[in-house]
Order: structure tokens, then C-alpha cells, then sequence
């Protein structure tokens, strides 16, 4: 999805659509959807490019609040925060949009800070953001003014990330953080709480779709007027948190109201029929919605809007608020409009494209260094879920459907997130419509497995019909949005490091001196493979209580700092129980929490080889690889060749596969027995955003023949190169190095690269429509592809071993493009017959 | 032949190759067997050719002599040495060693040693792995070259025993085999890939080194002994070789009237020049290329000419 910078353009023998696209772009042609999308073309031009702006009055109309409200219960402070928010904050509306309400006053790009969760980094924020090599963004020297003197003071002494910082033990918190104010990360176990208030979440939109803000207020009133007078707990817990929910209930619609009468300002000053028009039917719409339920299309989409978009005012939820089975909840009201003739297929999307833009101007903007470092590019994932199955366990799939497939092959941004689900009987229409998505070449949609979810979360909690009706949330973790419960950002836990330190007795070069880990044996004294793999282990084990301690402290910080009435309102077992859902144990709610392994292949690579050439065949001693390892394998390439020719994780082998699934098992084993009295599910996960990039920055060599500081191995993907036998392979691997009989799992990210070339027309599409049903029935829980070229394969050429994996469609079959000769390369990337190789 | 018996053949296989989605139908593997009748000037895979193993040495994956030395004290002949800071190796005894001690000792892959006797039972052990993907997709195993029938008795073999197993064939030939082993391999087989590659016998001999009665008989005989199979004949399509009208027409003629044939005109590429280079052979094309075009034209004419659409 990185902006293509070619030298030759034209000179690719096949594009995806999506390179066509950029290079009719760059001559000047005019966008082939130009004309059927010119409302949203247009709305995009004002701001493409722009360096996004930080937009102050979230952070500022919230401090005020929360400086009168003090020593209120967290959530009624919470929720007349949000009322005098809504009250205050600007209200514009952008030309040319058909949808109102954002989370800013700025129209453009824009990002809103929240200084309650890691406001004692804003100093610092406003100081380097601007000049950030990681997602920068600017601020005006009056809002900064504004940040330094009426936003940061309140908060020092008061974030969520200083009260974690001192309720670390210190055996905790050396692993976790440098210096003593935990402002820089050790990259071992680090900490992610501190970024985001929650990690990714789903609301369940279609509530306000059938009730309105109106009908949960309703409930809730209900429900204070029943409280027993007498019962401390209905008076002191309950009675606050019903009334949040009827102030937040309000604060929603006063402020949608606010857009109404905006909107209907600008009517009255607007002289073009058309738009006047547009803005009138816009007024009258937010006047209704989301008070109201929503009775047609319009409605839905504008309701849904004002939700996602009050979310976010909210609080920061990890990688942005996710927008459910949009394919599901707005179906009702597309088809009511199109049985009756009121809506077009054409008129649908430009309202669905029209959010998009709204997503796209929106950024979510992590300020401190770390969270730059974890989320690059700007990164944000408000996963639009799709197909799967309902309720009943038939497939779900839609006319909607299809349209929102068809919309990511024509919008021009990569915005929404978008999700599909599969389960082992979708339909072939579906699934082909997908694989032409796919290899439109942006990487969408990313793909789910319910023969995967489905089981773990009935498993976990969930009844069937929840569990078959689970949406996609953020990256590639899943919810159900009643049943689930907040939990927080898990510790990122860095086993490279532990294998590190297992060959180094529980030091780091990184950290010189500094005993972070277990003092195991001297490993030049180790007689047997046995006595490698106790040392890996107890460094393990450490880290793994380490990440366990550190969540089960940080998710009892977390519900004394945030609260989220509007999010509780929208929850079934919030209002039942009348509670936050950042309270920390919700009776009936399942805690999906996780903690991520970070650098998978790399270990595993690293362990085979150590296992095969240093105790089985014995061509190397343990002396000598430590002596290349520490000289980064200058001088030593003849073993660094060595150890790199070794079995790696990837390729469908049983030597590198068992030991994967070994130290996977150490996991969730653990998970499985130090969970429960936690509360929580803290399984293990494989996705690593892209944070395997800063993680590989602490490591020095490993024995499979990485260099230092190089990154490490990406989510449950292959070490860089190491995976030679093709994606069947790939998914193999993946599937043999988990431990089934055991749920306490959460996702895994995969990725797989394709060129256009090698799924090239209708045969191309059918055999990735079967690689997909192949890798559903192995039960793998994500998949997604990038199905690229041109720049690739120039890429490929200057640095081969990074894309050994990358296969080119030649004559009568495929080939790896590394494994061509220079010139074929060349004459590859040179073809102009985009039809004749 | 038994399970027992089937399982236990070896045969001289170069590679297998997994996740091949153009040579047959569905998701496939390919086993590369060595031997081949002809030797086509354009051939892609040289190191199919000999009938033994072979030795080859690529020196751009070579760490250097300065770096890495791995191979030099591994060489029972003593015929690898540095020179100038690079590796020189004198080929004499390569064919008849039998350690390839050098291509075991190299860690990067620089000295490669073409070729290794295995059993149907490895062979399709490793065949199997994707056997997922077959079920998934209607794919299977391809045999191709080589010729994989010039080794007749272990290509039999490890059909027979694929289909006891439930894994689709499919086989790559060049047609160039005596009729009885055509004739024995095509009940085993789901598909059969037949290469033409000229009509006129003295061209074919120039270009392959053998005349194409053979191959066309073969052909004949396939299609009419076995009408129900589907064949693909292929036309690798070759500049200034078989790139004209009338060469195209003839193709077309030999197919008509044939219900499950199907064609397909392959354009001429250039891979494998490398792989000359590592055998230490020059490359017989030299710099030709096909323009663009070419070998849909090719296709038009064969598809008009048989009555195909």
C-alpha cells in the first residue's frame, strides 16, 4: 500500500489494478471511477497528502470537566465530561459531505489527543510530533499554547501511565521499561496499556439502529426508578452509572441536534438548489437520528456515524473503533429502500463512501514515541466486518455484501478496514468476488476463519448464536459485542530477547552488564540439546510471568482510570449489572485478553539450528557460533551461511515445526493455568502490528543467522527469506505449530505475497478461491495477501534474500523471482506485452 | 506390481517443486525427473537432460573462498582450489563421483548437485504433505522433466502408487517414448500434457535432435486409444523455428476432430540461461526473444484450424 515511487512505470509486464491505477494517475488520466465517485474524489483532494493537525478540544473541554468533577464517581465524571463536550465543541460542516459529525473542528486531516491516558508525554508530543520520522502531524502555536497551559498541567501526576509506572515491581518493571519514569520501553516485555484505554472494540450499533439514544435512556431511567432506596449498592454503584448513561444518552443527541442546526444555517446561506437540498434532508435526518431509531438507509448510515464518531470523543480505544457486520445490521434498511425504489446501488455507496471519507480524515495519533513505533504509517484499523454466518449458523452473505466489496475496488483510499469472514460453506459467488478484491492488489479485505472463532469463543463463553455472530475488531482479534468485556492492551513479549539471554546468561548485549534474565549456565558447559532447551525455557517461564503479573496489575489500574459510559450503554451486561464495562471483572462477560510473541521464526530458526549443527552433527561448537554471533558474523560467513541453511520454520518441516509448537505449548499452558485466577483469558497471540521492527532493535545476532538489531520475524510468518516452499507450505507450518486441544489462543496474523501475475484471470482467481478454502479448512485464524509487483520486483533485485518468497508467473508455470537469473529479472520488469509471458 | 514392490523403485528426480497452479488443473506439485530423448535448444530445464546426476556450480551464491571453505578439503579428488579469490573447479572426476561430499559441505547453496535417487515412497511422502490442497482444489501431482517415461519403470511405479493413495496425475511428456510406455502410463493418469513442437520432421530434428514421427504417432494413437482422457498439447511457440501461419495450420489440423483435447501456445522465454551457465554449457538461443504477440497469434490460428472456439 506504500505510495509507488517507480523509475519506469510502464515498465512492468502486469499490474494490479491498483498500480494501473497510480500509474494513470501520475500521467494525468483521469480516475476511471472518477465519474460514478466525483463527490468523494472531490471531498478527498481538499485533504489528501496533508500533514494531519492536532485538533485540541477534545483534550481541552474534557480537562475542564474533569478539573470541576473531582472526587465523583469516574463514571458520571466521564459522562459530564462527554455532555460539556458536546455542548462546546465546534461544529462545522464540510462542503460537499452528505454525513455530519466529527470529532474536531478542523476539516481536513486531524487527530484528537487524550491526556488521561498518557497525558505526561504531551510535553514531549507537542515538541516532536511535528518533526516525526513516524506519523507526524502539526499544531498551531496557540493550541499548543493551549496543550502546555491549560491541558498538560492537570494531568501530571495523574495519567494511567504514571500509575502503572509505580505499581510495577521492580523485578516487572526493569523488564518492562528503561528509566525509572517508564517513559522508555526495554522492548522485552513491554507494555502496550499505556497507548490506548482499551485494546479494539466492537459496539453494538445495530441497538441504536432499532432503539435510539431515546430507548436506552428510556431503560435506563426505568431502571433508576426501580433502584432500592434502601440498598447502598443500588444507591452508591448503580444510581451513578444509570445516570452517566442518561447523560451520555443526551450529550449524543444534543450534539447531533447541534450539526442539525448548523446544517440548516449553511441551507440558508446556500444558493445551489441541489446542495441546499442535501443540506436540509442532512439537518432533518440528525434532528431524528440517533435519538431515534433509524427507519431507512440514510438514517442508518448517519446514526452509525454520530456513534462511531462520539466513540472516539469517548475515549482511545486500541487501533480505532471497529464498525461491526456492517453487512448485517444495514441490511434491513438497504433492501426495505430498494424493494420500495428509493435507493440505488450507486446512491448507497456514495452515502457508505461518503463514512469512508470521514474515516480518512480522521487519524488516530499515538504521542508517545513507542506507540509511533508500534503503529507506522499512520495506522488505524476500524475493520468493516463482512459475510461469515448468522445467528443460526447459515451463511450471511448479502447484496451489501457484495456492494462493500465493490467499493473497496473503487474508493481511492485505503480506508475502511475491511474484514471478510469465511467459514467452510461460503458461497463460491462470495468468495470469488473476495479473490477479485484481493487482486485488485491493496490487501483487501483481510480474512477471518469461523471454523477457527466460532469454536474458540463457544468455547471461551460464548453461547453459538454470539460466538456465530462475532465481528471483527481491529487487526485481526474478533468480539462479541455482549458478552465480551473491556480488557487491556497485552504485553508485547520479546522471546528473541529470552533466547538471547538464554545464550547469554540472562544478559543482553544491548544492555551491557544489567542481569534482566535468569543467570542459566555458562552455554559453552552444555553437554546436550537438552540443556540448551532448559536454558531457552527458564528464560521463557521468566518472561512469562512477567507479562502475566504485569497485565493482571494492569488491568486493576485500568478500571480506576477510565470509564466509558457510552460504550456501557450499548453493552447488554453493563445495563444489567450497572456497570462500566471498564470495570474490571463483569459477571457473565468473558475478558478476551492476549499478550503477543514476538519474534516466533526467528526463535524457532534459531533453536533448530543450534539443536542440528552444534549437538546432532556437530560441525560447529557452541564456542565458534558465539564468537560470529558476537562479531554479527563479519568475518564468520561461512557458518552464518550455515546456521541459514538449517530447517526454518515455514516450509512444512517437522524438524523446525516441533519445536514451534513446543515453545507455543509452553504458552498457552501457562496461560491456561495462571488465567483464571486473573479473570481474564490471557492467551497468546501472534500480531505485531509493525512492532517486530523496534523489538529487532534490542536484539543483537541470532543463531539463524540474523544480524543485529536487525527486526525480527513477523507475527506466525517466516523469519525474512527463510521460507523457500511456497505458500502451501507457509500455512502448513502454521497449522502444525499449534497446539489444538488447548484454547487458550488468540489470533494470528499471516501474510502471503502474491504477484499479479501468478493469480492472472479467471484461473487465477478460481486457485486462489481454493487456496482460501484450503487454508479455512486448516482451521488458521487470519489470513491476508499482498498481490503486488514492479516495485517489488526492483526491490526483490537489490536485496533477494528479503523476497525469496515472491513468486512470478512464467510461461507454462510459476517461478521465485529470486531465482531467476538478473537478466530474466530485468527482462521481466522490462516486458511491455502485458499479456505475452 | 505390488504396494510393496511399488513403494521400494527408485527413479532420479531433480526437484519437486510445490504450489505449481499452471501445470494442471487445481493446486499441484511437480516431481522434475532426469532424462530426456531430446534436447531442445531452447530447453528450460538443461539440468534435465543427462540421464545421472550432475554437478553445477553457481557462483553468484558463493561466499567466497576467502570467506567460506567448506567445500575445498571436502573434495575426495582434490579438484576444488581457490584461485584469485574465487573457487576453480576442474570437472573432470564429478561424473563418477558418488560422495558429492562438496555440494553436502557448501552452506549456501554455490555447489549444487542435480539429480539424487529416490523412492516412490519419499517421492510421494513429500508430495503428500499438500495433499490438502489437492482435495481443496482438484490438483495432484505432475511428473514432468525431462521426459519423466524415459525412466519408465519408476514413473509407473510412482503413478500406480499415487492413485492408490488418491492423489490426481498428471504427467508433462514430450511424447518421444516407445508407444507401450505411453500406452501403460495413460490409464494411471487424469491428465496428460503432450508437447508438439513441429510437424515438419527435418525442423524437429534440427531444433531437438530427433525427427518427429514418434511424438505424432504417439499423439495419434493417444487420442484415439484413449478418446475419454483430456490432453493438453502445448506448443512451446519459438522464434523463426515454429512461429509461422502454416506451421501453426498444421498443428491445428492434427487435433481436429478430437472432443477432449485442448491447446495452448507457451511463448518463449528465457529461463533457465542461468542454469546453462551453472552447468558451465552455453546457452543455443543466444540473444533471441519472441515479440509480443506472437504466440497468441499462434494460438488463434491453432484453435480456428482444429474448430475449437
Amino acid at each position: 500500500m506504500s505510495a509507488i515511487e517507480m523509475l519506469n512505470p510502464e515498465a512492468c509486464e502486469c499490474h494490479s489494478p491498483q498500480e494501473q491505477r497510480i500509474f494513470d494517475e501520475q500521467k494525468g488520466k483521469k480516475d476511471k471511477y472518477y465519474d460514478t465517485h466525483a463527490r468523494v474524489f472531490d471531498l478527498i483532494a481538499k485533504f489528501e497528502g496533508q500533514t494531519p493537525v492536532i485538533d485540541v478540544e477534545r483534550a481541552l473541554y474534557f480537562t475542564q470537566s474533569m478539573k470541576e468533577t473531582e472526587g465523583q464517581p469516574l463514571v458520571l465524571r466521564w459522562a459530564k465530561a462527554l455532555m460539556h463536550i458536546a455542548k462546546n465543541m465546534t461544529v462545522e460542516v464540510e462542503d460537499g459531505q452528505l454525513l455530519l459529525g466529527r470529532a474536531g473542528s478542523k476539516i481536513g486531516r486531524y487527530g484528537i489527543l487524550y491526556p488521561e491516558l498518557d497525558g505526561d508525554f504531551l510535553d514531549i508530543a507537542v515538541r516532536d510530533l511535528p518533526t516525526r520520522e513516524q506519523s507526524p502531524a502539526t499544531i498551531s502555536p496557540e493550541d499548543a499554547k493551549i496543550v502546555m497551559e491549560q491541558i498538560a498541567p492537570y494531568w501530571k501526576g495523574k495519567t494511567y501511565h504514571e500509575a502503572l509506572n509505580k505499581a510495577l515491581p521492580e523485578w516487572v518493571h526493569k523488564l518492562t521499561y528503561v528509566d525509572d519514569e517508564g517513559l522508555i520501553s526495554r522492548f522485552v516485555v513491554n507494555e502496550t496499556s499505556s497507548f490506548r484505554s482499551s485494546i479494539q472494540w466492537v459496539h453494538d450499533y445495530e441497538k441504536v439502529l432499532k432503539r435510539g439514544f431515546n430507548g436506552i435512556k428510556a431503560e435506563a431511567e426505568a431502571k433508576l426508578a426501580a433502584l432500592d432506596p434502601a440498598s447502598p449498592v443500588d444507591q452508591a454503584d448503580k444510581r451513578p452509572f444509570l445516570e452517566a448513561v442518561v447523560i451520555v444518552c443526551d450529550a449524543i443527541v444534543l450534539w447531533a441536534r447541534r450539526y442539525a442546526a448548523k446544517a440548516r444555517e449553511v441551507a440558508a446561506v446556500t444558493t445551489d438548489p441541489v446542495r441546499k437540498a442535501e443540506l436540509l434532508r442532512m439537518s432533518e435526518i440528525a434532528e431524528k437520528v440517533p435519538a431515534e431509531p433509524a427507519s431507512n438507509f440514510y438514517e442508518a448510515v448517519q446514526s452509525q456515524w454520530f456513534v462511531q464518531m462520539f466513540s472516539r470523543i469517548e475515549q482511545k480505544t486500541g487501533t480505532t473503533i471497529s464498525n461491526g457486520r456492517m453487512d448485517q445490521y444495514f441490511y434491513p434498511y438497504y433492501k426495505q429502500d430498494m424493494e420500495a425504489g428509493v435507493l440505488t446501488e450507486e446512491k448507497a455507496m456514495e452515502l457508505l463512501e461518503c463514512m469512508w471519507v470521514g474515516m480518512a480524515e480522521f487519524i488516530d495519533m499515538y504521542i508517545s514515541p513507542q506507540g509511533g513505533a508500534f503503529n507506522e504509517g499512520y495506522a488505524h484499523w476500524e475493520a468493516v466486518t463482512i459475510g461469515g454466518q448468522t445467528k443460526d449458523g447459515v451463511d450471511a452473505t448479502n447484496e451489501l455484501t457484495h456492494l462493500f466489496l465493490r467499493s473497496k475496488r473503487e474508493f481511492p483510499l485505503h480506508y475502511p478496514d475491511l474484514a471478510a469472514r469465511v467459514h467452510s460453506l461460503s458461497p463460491d459467488e462470495y468468495l470469488w468476488d473476495v479473490a477479485e478484491t484481493i487482486k485488485y492488489g491493496s490487501g483487501f479485505p483481510k480474512l477471518c476463519n469461523d471454523e477457527e472463532v466460532v469454536p474458540l469463543y463457544a468455547s471461551k463463553g460464548g453461547t453459538f448464536e454470539e460466538a456465530l455472530d462475532y465481528a471483527v475488531s481491529g487487526c485481526t482479534e474478533t468480539r462479541m459485542p455482549n458478552r465480551d468485556t473491556y480488557t487491556s492492551g497485552g504485553a508485547y513479549t520479546n522471546f528473541a530477547a529470552a533466547l538471547e539471554m538464554a545464550l547469554r546468561q540472562g544478559k543482553m548485549k544491548k544492555y551491557g552488564d544489567e542481569q534482566l534474565g535468569v543467570k542459566t549456565p555458562d552455554p559453552r558447559t552444555f553437554k546436550t540439546w537438552d540443556d540448551m532447551w532448559e536454558a531457552y525455557k527458564a528464560q521463557q517461564d521468566l518472561f512469562l510471568r512477567a507479562t502475566f503479573t504485569q497485565q493482571y496489575i494492569v488491568t486493576k489500574v485500568r478500571a480506576e482510570h477510565f470509564a466509558q459510559p457510552m460504550g456501557s450503554a450499548l453493552h447488554d451486561l453493563c445495563m444489567k449489572y450497572c456497570l462500566d464495562l471498564h470495570t474490571r471483572i463483569i459477571p457473565e462477560g468473558a475478558n478476551f485478553g492476549y499478550f503477543e510473541f514476538m519474534g516466533f521464526g526467528t526463535v524457532i530458526d534459531s533453536l533448530a539450528a543450534i539443536k542440528k549443527l552444534v549437538f546432532e552433527e556437530k560441525r560447529i561448537t557452541m564456542d565458534q557460533l558465539l564468537e560470529a554471533m558476537d562479531h554479527n558474523w563479519v568475518g564468520y560467513e561461512d557458518i552464518q551461511q550455515l546456521v541459514k541453511s538449517c530447517p526454518c520454520y515455514g516450509n512444512d518441516d517437522p524438524y523446525a515445526d516441533e519445536i514451534g509448537k513446543a515453545i507455543d505449548r509452553i504458552c498457552v499452558e501457562f496461560a491456561q493455568k495462571y488465567s483464571p485466577e486473573m479473570g481474564i483469558n490471557n492467551d497468546v497471540r501472534y500480531v505485531p502490528f509493525t512492532s517486530h521492527v523496534p523489538f529487532g532493535k534490542v536484539v543483537s545476532a541470532t543463531p539463524n543467522g540474523r544480524t543485529e538489531w536487525f527486526p525480527l520475524s513477523d507475527g506466525s510468518s517466516a523469519s525474512h527469506g527463510a521460507d523457500v516452499n511456497g505458500p502451501t507450505a507457509i500455512l502448513l507450518s502454521n497449522y502444525k505449530t499449534k497446539n489444538y486441544g488447548l484454547r487458550n489462543r488468540a489470533a494470528r496474523l499471516l501474510n502471503i505475497k502474491f504477484t499479479p501475475k501468478s493469480v492472472e484471470g479467471e484461473a487465477g482467481t478460481e486457485k486462489l478461491v481454493q487456496f482460501i478454502r484450503t487454508w479455512c479448512d486448516l482451521k488458521l485464524w487470519h489470513l491476508q495477501f499482498n498481490v503486488l509487483n514492479q516495485e517489488t520486483l526492483l526491490a526483490a533485485q537489490k536485496d533477494p534474500q528479503k523476497y525469496r518468497n515472491l513468486i512470478v508467473r512464467v510461461a507454462g508455470y510459476s517461478a521465485y523471482f529470486v531465482d531467476l537469473s538478473p537478466d530474466l529479472q530485468n527482462d521481466l520488469i522490462a516486458r511491455t506485452d502485458h499479456d505475452d509471458l | 506390481m505390488s504396494t510393496f514392490e511399488d513403494r521400494k523403485v527408485t527413479g532420479l528426480v531433480f526437484n519437486i517443486q510445490k504450489y505449481s497452479v499452471h501445470d494442471g488443473p487445481g493446486i499441484r506439485t511437480i516431481v522434475f525427473t532426469k532424462g530426456c530423448p531430446l534436447a531442445c535448444r531452447w530447453c528450460s530445464n538443461p539440468e534435465s537432460q543427462k540421464p545421472q546426476p550432475q554437478m553445477a556450480f553457481n557462483p553468484t551464491r558463493c561466499i567466497s573462498p576467502a570467506k567460506c571453505n567448506f567445500c575445498i578439503p571436502a573434495c575426495p579428488y582434490g579438484s576444488i582450489r581457490a584461485v584469485n579469490g574465487a573457487l576453480d573447479i576442474d570437472c573432470t572426476h564429478c561424473n563418477d563421483c558418488e560422495t558429492i561430499a562438496c555440494a553436502s559441505a557448501c552452506p549456501a547453496q554455490s555447489l549444487i548437485v542435480y539429480g539424487k535417487n529416490r523412492t516412490v515412497e519419499d517421492v510421494l511422502h513429500v508430495v503428500a504433505q499438500d495433499s490438502i490442497f489437492y482435495s481443496r482444489s482438484g490438483g495432484g501431482m505432475t511428473i514432468s522433466g525431462g521426459e519423466p517415461l524415459f525412466q519408465k519403470k519408476f514413473a509407473l511405479a510412482l503413478l500406480r502408487e499415487a492413485r492408490r493413495r488418491r492423489i490426481k496425475t498428471a504427467i508433462e511428456t514430450c511424447g518421444c517414448v516407445p508407444w507401450e510406455a505411453m500406452e501403460e502410463a495413460a490409464p494411471l493418469l487424469n491428465n496428460i500434457l503432450f508437447d508438439v513442437k513441429h510437424t515438419d520432421s527435418e525442423k524437429h530434428k534440427w531444433a531437438t535432435g530427433r525427427g518427429n514421427e514418434l511424438i505424432l504417432s504417439n499423439l495419434k494413437k493417444l487420442l484415439e486409444t484413449f478418446p475419454d482422457k483430456p490432453v493438453l498439447v502445448r506448443t512451446p511457440v519459438i522464434p523463426d523455428f515454429n512461429d509461422d501461419d502454416e506451421t501453426a495450420r498444421s498443428i491445428g489440423r492434427l487435433l481436429k476432430g478430437y472432443a477432449n483435447v485442448s491447446y495452448e501456445a507457451l511463448p518463449y522465454h528465457r529461463l533457465g540461461t542461468q542454469k546453462y551457465m551453472f552447468l558451465g554449457r552455453e546457452y543455443p538461443m543466444g540473444e533471441v526473444s519472441l515479440p509480443a504477440g506472437v504466440a497468441a497469434r499462434v494460438q488463434a490460428i491453432v484453435d480456428e484450424e482444429r474448430g475449437a472456439k
